[in-house]
Formats: C-alpha cells, structure tokens, sequence
C-alpha cells in the first residue's frame, strides 16, 4: 500500500512537472513561421469604456487587414497584431503589456490615456515604445518612450479657449469658465492647460467640479456651478457621463444659456446617441480628426472597411482615431524597416524597440490621408499629429466649423504644480 | 488534523507540526522545486501574472483573516492597499527612502487607517460593517486624488524596489522578492490562526457574544483583526507599487475591493488555502479568458457580430463564479480538503 501512495505521489509530480513544461513544449513544436513583424494593440472594448473602445478595437485590426491585403504589409512581411482586451482594468493592462513584450512585439498602442498611464512606467523603464490615440499631458511630459498619436486632453482645452475668446465671448471683462472634469488624466489634463493659459487666454477659471465614469446624476455639482453665473462649462469627459452632465444642465436650465465646450474624448456620435440630439444641439467640441464623409483622400477606403466590416461603427469618429492610429503604426514600422531592415525588428526585444522608437517614430513625416492631421517627429515633443478642429452639433450631426488649429507644445513639467 | 491511516504522533512536537508525514515533505519540497525554477520555463508575461497573483495573495490573505477567521465583512480593502501603495510611493520617490523602509511602513500604515475605520466594528457587524468599510474605500481614494503629496489624479512615479544595492529591475528577481514575501505571509496566517489569538478570531466570528462571555477582549481582538489584515494590504499595495512603476488611484476601485471579497469565498472562507485557490482561481481565469479564448474566437468564429466575442468575457466570468457559488459553496478549500481525505482513507473511503 505504501508503494501505491509513492506511486500517487510521483504521478501527481510528474504531472505537476508536465503541466508546467507545456508552455515550452507548446513553443517548440510550432509550425512553419510566416515572416511577420508583431505589433500589441490594447483596447477597453469591454467594462465601463466599452462604448468607446470597442469601436476604436475594430478600427485598429480592420486597419491592419486593409494594410495587410492591400498594400502587402510592411515591405512584403505581413503585420501581426496581438490584441487583447484591457475591460479600461490597470491589472489587466499591465499583465497584456508584459504579455506584448514577451510576444516580441516592438511596439504597442492603446486607445486610453487611463490604460497608458497604467503602463507608461513599464514601458518607460525598458524602452518598450508605445503609442496612445486618446492623450494627456502626463503620459509624455517630460517625453520618454510613449507618444500621442493626436494632441492631448490639454490642447482640446486650449484650442477652445481661443475659439470662445475669438468668435463667441461678446461680453466684457474675464468670461467665467466652469470645469467639470472626468477624475482622472482625461479630465485633469485639461485643468493643466487651463492653470498653464487661463490667464494669458484672459479667462478666469471657477473651482472645478469632477465626476466619476459610472455617474448618474451630476444635479449637484451643476448646482454649484450654476450659483457662480459661469459663462462657459467644459467638459473633458467620456460620452456616458458628459451625456449626463448636458441632460443634467438643460434639467437645470443652465443650457442653453451657458456655452458648453468638450473635450476630444466627449463630443463622438455615442454622446448624440446616448443623450438625444435635442439635449445636445449646439454643443461645441474639439476633434482631432476629421470627420465621416468629409472630401479627404483617406476617407474612401476607411469607409468600404467600416462599413463592410463593422457597419455598426459607421459615423463613429473614434473609429476614424483607431483607424488613423493603425495606419501610423504601419507607417512607423514602415520608416523603421527601410532604415534599418527587417531582420532586427524580426528579433524583437530592446534592439528592435530602440530601432523602432529612433528609426522609426522619430523620422516621421506622414500625410494621413487627411484623416487627421499630418504626423511629424519634433524632438522634445512627444504628440505625434499637433493639429485639431472646432465641431458643433448641429441637427444630431457633428459638424466641422473651423480648419486645423495648431496646438503649440507646452512644457507642462516646468510648472511647479504639474504633477501636484 | 487527521492523519493517514497507520500514522502516528508521539510527541507534542510532531503534533503541533503543520507539515507532518514524509508525504507532506516530498509535496511540499517538489512544489517548492516547480514554484522557484518557474523563471526557468515561463516567459516575461506569465511570470508579470504569477506576480500579480503572489500580490494579490497577500492582500487576500489579510482579508481572509479579517472575513474567514474574525467575521468582519470588509468592502474596502483596495481603499488599504492603496494606502500601502501610495505610503510607500511617497516614501521612496519624494523622500528617497529605502524600499525597506517604505515597505514596512506602508504595512503599519494601512494597518494604523484600517484600525480606525475598523472602530466602528466594535458596535456594528455585518452588513452594517460593510457600509463603513465601503465608505473608507471612497474616503481614502478621494483623500489620494487631492492631496498633492499623492500626485493627486496625476499619479506619482515608483522606483525599482532595491535592497542592499541589489534592483529588482527584471521579472524574475520581482517575482522571488514577491513570492518570498506571499510565502511569509501565508506562513504567518497560518500560524496565527493556530495561536490564542486565532482561536479569539474564530470565537468572535462565530458568536462573538460567547466569545465576550469567555473572556475575549472584543475590542481589541476585533481591532487586532483589521490591523494584521490591512498590514498585509499594506504591504501588497507597495509590492504592487514597485512592480507597476506608477500609482493612480484609478489601479484601486471598489470592483477590485469586491473581487477580493470573491476571491476569498470561491478559495473558502476561514482557511489558510482558501486565498492560494480562490486568487489563483480568479487571476488565472481573468487571463485565460481575455488573453487565450477571446482573442481566439474572434479569429476562428468571424461570422460572430462584431463584439460578440469580447463581450463574452464579462458574462463568462460571471457565470463561472455563479455556477461556481452553486456547485461548490463552501470554496476549494473544500474540495482540496475532500480530496485528501480520499487519499488519506485510500483504499477504504467507505
């Protein structure tokens, strides 16, 4: 009987022993491998950010299968995406950014400036470069190894700022501007902006307010605002809570009357959606792309995908980011290939990374289709496109009302309160 | 503890030993073995998951001291270990103190902000308990937000733990430093439950007003409770903090305070297994399905509606853990206990 048990006891090891060893049984009987280069791609498409980032999931990958058919890949090597849902979870983010490096990704993007600054460090300390569509001012100040595809939740704030200066502020004397901000990077990105400009911009800022992604009620903080006699409330939000915050204002009779500004995350067809068109006409917002049907050179073949793909996302301008941030990747991988071959990305690692990062990303100079606008490396600036435009709900659609406003660089980490 | 058929103690020694047949060594020692050559087999990206789940362990072993052995319901404890993540941020990146130090500190201060929120433990129990320590969870995350010594919604930067000169920069020496300190942990709990003060704990979760009758001091074994179990997600929240690099009070919702709560009851309440089982159990599970089976219905099922599979995921995992709660309510723990117990009558179960 004592030999039985010895018996259990060493099958049980051994099978221990097998289990453990499959990954490396797994890796060593593989197949033929196609010659590809690997790029990690992560998205909130589930959990709290859903309505956001599952479109923007399917634009990266349909993205990569229009480059990968269409236009034969990078040099002739076919694109890989590892993709992998993050539920908007800093646990989950930082377990699939490990996962890309280990994949021999050699470089990695995210759609969310929350899932990036869960990240940024790890990436930061090896060297890993990434690319985030939705940015804020802390993700690549001072600039490291993360790059915002666009301009970030600071500029959004800035361009319309002058906007309301320039074309709508009629009164005299300092317009007062509420802040109601989401309480995280995409909110407090813009309060950077407005503590770095307010006061050149002559605009005084009132006590912000912040909200949570999940609110359902902003009635008193509005409250609050609506007692200091603001002239402008802007938000920097997702769609689901500003959606609240307008319903929440018209309920209080504060708009229309007060202008109401948002930021690049906010103002996207889900927001009409989700709050009705009446609720929101007028509203203005800053975009960094352009948006569905616009007469630009890219604008033909993202829509044949769209809507041949997913043609549930159609009119979706976070699809126009995530499209336009898969075209960039390969645009990068592209530049980094003809500088320095494909043999040292195809090894992956910190080589392939650093290729990457210094012979690709940083000799950008890309037309994207006019998309949004054009990606250009300035060493000290980690924004890869530095332009965007004012939009307007007007009848449901969000209409365009200005060309591209450059946002200039600002140098936040030389405030003594930034980070603070 | 019942021993298999033919065993016997013959000294008190072997008695009070928690690891007491050759059986039990060999087990332990080739677990022991497969635990720390891990590095030698799994790559970078499960080797960052053997880490999240080694803290993750501590954390919910704290909590199943408080929950599984005291009886007090605890819904904040991603509230302490931020306090522990962010104590030892503070420490280490603005006051350039060593990781050392801020690691023990972050313990003693999660546990100090544990103690005080578990004051009202000593008039309410139950689901009133919960109410409170719910409301530390929100506290201490707005407190984290705006105060400026925390990066507000900003976050703060975490150097490399470092002791001795020695950085744990790579994934392999993070996770031996990790799981050294989960082994610890684990070994304390274990301990503790077998001591005066783990026999107060059970008493007091059972009938506290026995326990009062007895002798027990329920305001401090009560407070003792939170203290020894917010230390642990004191110390998690720095190991977590070193690891991840930067803190943002986002990494520390009131989700996360309920899946520890999860964890600890599909691993089973009031033992010292149940936490290994019920975060292994869950950690792994969030991984299979977002990283292994998602990824792979999307490639094979194309014809599925866009998003199908993904919002799979959330459902999947729901449903493991109600099917789960259904099947098995008293937690693996149970079955593991189950599965002894067959071995030790083997062959005669009956």
């Amino acid at each position: 009987m004592i030999k039985k048990k010895w018996l259990v006891v060493a099958s049980a090891l051994c099978l221990a022993l097998m289990l453990a060893m499959l990954p490396v049984l797994g890796s060593a009987c593989g197949g033929p491998e196609e010659k590809t280069i690997k790029v990690g791609i992560t998205t909130p498409s589930t959990g709290p950010a859903a309505e956001k980032g599952a479109p923007m999931g399917h634009a990266n990958l349909d993205a990569i299968k229009y480059v990968n058919e269409e236009l034969g890949g990078i040099d002739g090597h076919p694109i890989e995406v590892v993709w992998l849902d993050n539920a908007y979870d800093a646990s989950k983010v930082v377990t699939n950014v490990k996962r890309f490096m280990d994949e021999g990704c050699v470089l990695f993007a995210t759609s969310s400036s929350k899932m990036m600054s869960a990240v940024m460090e790890i990436a930061n300390r090896d060297g890993f470069p990434g690319v985030v569509a939705f940015n804020a001012p802390v993700l690549h100040r001072p600039p490291q190894h993360i790059y915002g595809q666009m301009p970030d939740y600071g500029d959004d704030w800035t361009a319309f700022a002058r906007y309301y200066m320039e074309n709508i502020w009629k009164g005299t004397g300092k317009p007062k501007m509420a802040l109601h901000l989401l309480n995280n990077t995409t909110g407090y990105g813009a309060l950077d902006a407005a503590k770095a400009a307010a006061d050149e911009l002559g605009i005084e800022i009132l006590p912000p307010e912040e909200h949570a992604t999940d609110t359902i009620s902003e009635i008193e903080s509005l409250t609050r605002i609506k007692g200091q006699n603001p002239d402008v409330l802007y938000i920097s939000s997702t769609p689901a809570p500003t959606a609240v915050i307008i319903k929440n204002a018209v309920e209080l009779g504060l708009y229309p009357g007060v202008t109401i500004g948002l930021g690049h995350a906010g103002i996207t067809k889900a927001l009409v959606d989700i709050a009705g068109t009446d609720i929101v006409e007028g509203v203005y917002g800053v975009f960094p792309t352009v948006n569905w049907g616009d007469n630009v050179p890219g604008m033909a073949k993202m829509t044949e995908y769209c809507q041949k793909l997913h043609p549930d996302d159609y009119g979706n301008m976070d699809y126009i980011t995530s499209w336009a941030q898969s075209l960039i990747i390969a645009e990068i991988l592209r530049t980094a290939v003809a500088n320095v071959g494909y043999d040292v990305l195809a090894k992956g690692g910190k080589e392939a990374w650093q290729a990457v990062e210094t012979q690709g990303i940083q000799k950008l100079n890309y037309d994207i289709g006019g998309l949004h606008g054009p990606v250009i490396y300035t060493p000290g600036d980690n924004r890869l496109s530095k332009s965007v435009r004012l939009f307007q709900i007007q009848g449901g659609e969000i209409v365009p009302i200005t060309d591209w406003i450059e946002a200039p660089l600002v140098k936040y980490e030389e405030f003594d309160w930034f980070g603070q | 503890m019942s021993l298999p058929s033919g065993t016997r103690n013959y000294t008190y020694a072997q008695d009070m030993a928690i690891l007491r047949t050759k059986t039990h060594w060999t087990l332990l020692i080739g677990f022991l073995v497969l635990l720390l050559a891990a590095p030698l087999y799994l790559g970078n990206y499960w080797l960052g998951v053997a880490n999240l789940i080694g803290i993750t362990l501590i954390a919910a072993t704290g909590l199943n001291l408080l929950i599984g052995y005291c009886g007090q319901l605890s819904i904040g404890h991603a509230g302490f270990i931020a306090v522990g993540a962010y104590t030892s941020a503070v420490l280490t990146n603005r006051l350039e103190l060593p990781f050392l130090v801020g690691l023990v500190c972050a313990g003693l201060m999660a546990g100090i902000i544990g103690l005080i929120f578990g004051l009202p433990s000593v008039r309410v129990k139950g689901f009133y308990l919960a109410i409170t320590t719910i409301a530390a969870q929100f506290i201490i995350i707005w407190v984290i937000n705006h105060w400026s010594l925390t990066g507000g919604f900003v976050g703060i930067k975490v150097p490399y733990a470092s002791i001795a000169g020695f950085e744990f920069r790579s994934e392999t020496s993070q996770f031996y430093l990790i799981i050294g300190i989960a082994a610890l942990c684990t070994f304390f709990a274990k301990n503790l439950a077998r001591t005066r003060v783990g026999r107060a704990f059970i008493a007091i979760r059972d009938n506290d007003l026995a326990a009062e009758v007895m002798g027990i001091n329920l305001l401090y074994y009560k407070l003792l409770a939170f203290f020894i179990g917010c230390f642990m997600a004191g110390i998690a929240g720095s190991l977590l903090a070193h690891w991840i690099g930067f803190l943002n009070a986002e990494q520390f919702s009131l989700t996360e305070s309920i899946l520890y709560v999860g964890m600890i009851i599909i691993g089973g309440l009031g033992t010292t297994i149940g936490p290994i089982f019920g975060v292994v159990f869950i950690r792994l599970l969030q991984q299979i399905l977002t990283v292994e089976i998602v990824p792979f219905l999307e490639r094979t099922f194309t014809t599925l509606p866009a998003g199908f599979a993904t919002g799979l995921t959330p459902i999947l995992f729901g449903l493991v853990i109600v099917l789960f709660l259904i099947l098995e309510p008293r937690g693996l723990a149970h079955r593991w206990a189950l599965l002894k117990s067959a071995y030790r009558l083997w062959p005669f179960s009956y």
